[in-house]
């Protein structure tokens, strides 16, 4: 995402993360099902407030990838936040300024 | 011997009707699933646009892009979008949930798709209504299939 923009800009955002989005259908060569392992929720968080939620189910794609937009307000932090299956938690953060 | 060889052909042949793990959803179950997120209203045709390529290689990774027309204010914005998916073994894909800090109502994401089918959205505005589109696609290889 840009880190600078003007007041009232619409800023488009793209976030991927590596995982494997086990989606609980695929099987082993012997047959077994290999459990369901995902990450369920995505979370976008600009100065503490949320701004964008995704709730993820097992048929979005392996490394998950979001193209989506959110206007810029004020200078300050985006957080974006993962969280899924096996307590699978992973955040990054962005600061922007904005003028 | 031969009374045997007879049981086992007889249990060999019942195992095998046994029922496989449920391949693909019917359109029905998307139809519950779309009726769990409408509640007892209905979604009107129209506003809400998804793209996914008509023909896809590979199930595994299918880039699909919806967007809903709104202003986006805070009077007036898209609340959620609602990805069902009608042949895959369950019909919910994603959701996304908006604001009006969002600017506008269009988001690019990757999913699996595990047949040929047809993929709707429903997106739910700030004041309660419900509108929906969709797109049919052909798979050629369905995803999760690969060991």
């Amino acid at each position: 995402m840009p880190t600078t923009a003007k007041k009232g800009e619409i800023l488009e955002i793209r976030i991927i993360v590596q995982h494997d989005m086990e989606s609980g259908f695929r099987h082993t060569e012997t047959g077994q099902r290999v459990p369901r392992d995902i990450i369920r929720d995505f979370l976008c968080v600009y100065n503490g407030v949320e701004v964008f939620r995704v709730e993820l189910h097992p048929a979005m794609g392996a490394n998950p990838l979001i193209i989506f937009s959110t206007v810029a307000t004020e200078s300050g932090t985006l957080e974006f936040k993962w969280s899924g299956d096996n307590g699978y938690a992973s955040s990054t953060s962005s600061k922007l300024t904005v003028t | 011997m031969s009374l045997t060889r007879r049981v086992f052909v007889i249990s060999a042949a019942a195992a095998s009707v046994l029922p496989a793990v449920k391949a693909f959803a019917t359109v029905d179950d998307a139809t519950q699933a779309v009726g769990k997120i409408l509640g007892n209203q209905k979604a009107k045709a129209g506003r809400v646009t998804l793209e996914i390529p008509p023909l896809v290689e590979n199930g595994n990774l299918v880039t699909m892009k919806v967007a809903v027309e709104s202003p986006m204010t805070q009077a007036d914005y898209v609340r959620a979008i609602h990805i069902v998916a009608e042949g895959n073994p369950l019909p919910n894909v994603v959701s996304f949930y908006l604001s009006h800090r969002a600017g506008l109502a269009a988001i690019t994401t990757r999913i699996r798709l595990g047949d040929s089918q047809r993929v709707r959205a429903i997106a739910q505005m700030s004041d309660g209504s419900f509108w929906q589109g969709d797109a049919a696609t052909l798979v050629t290889l369905a995803a999760c299939t690969e060991v």
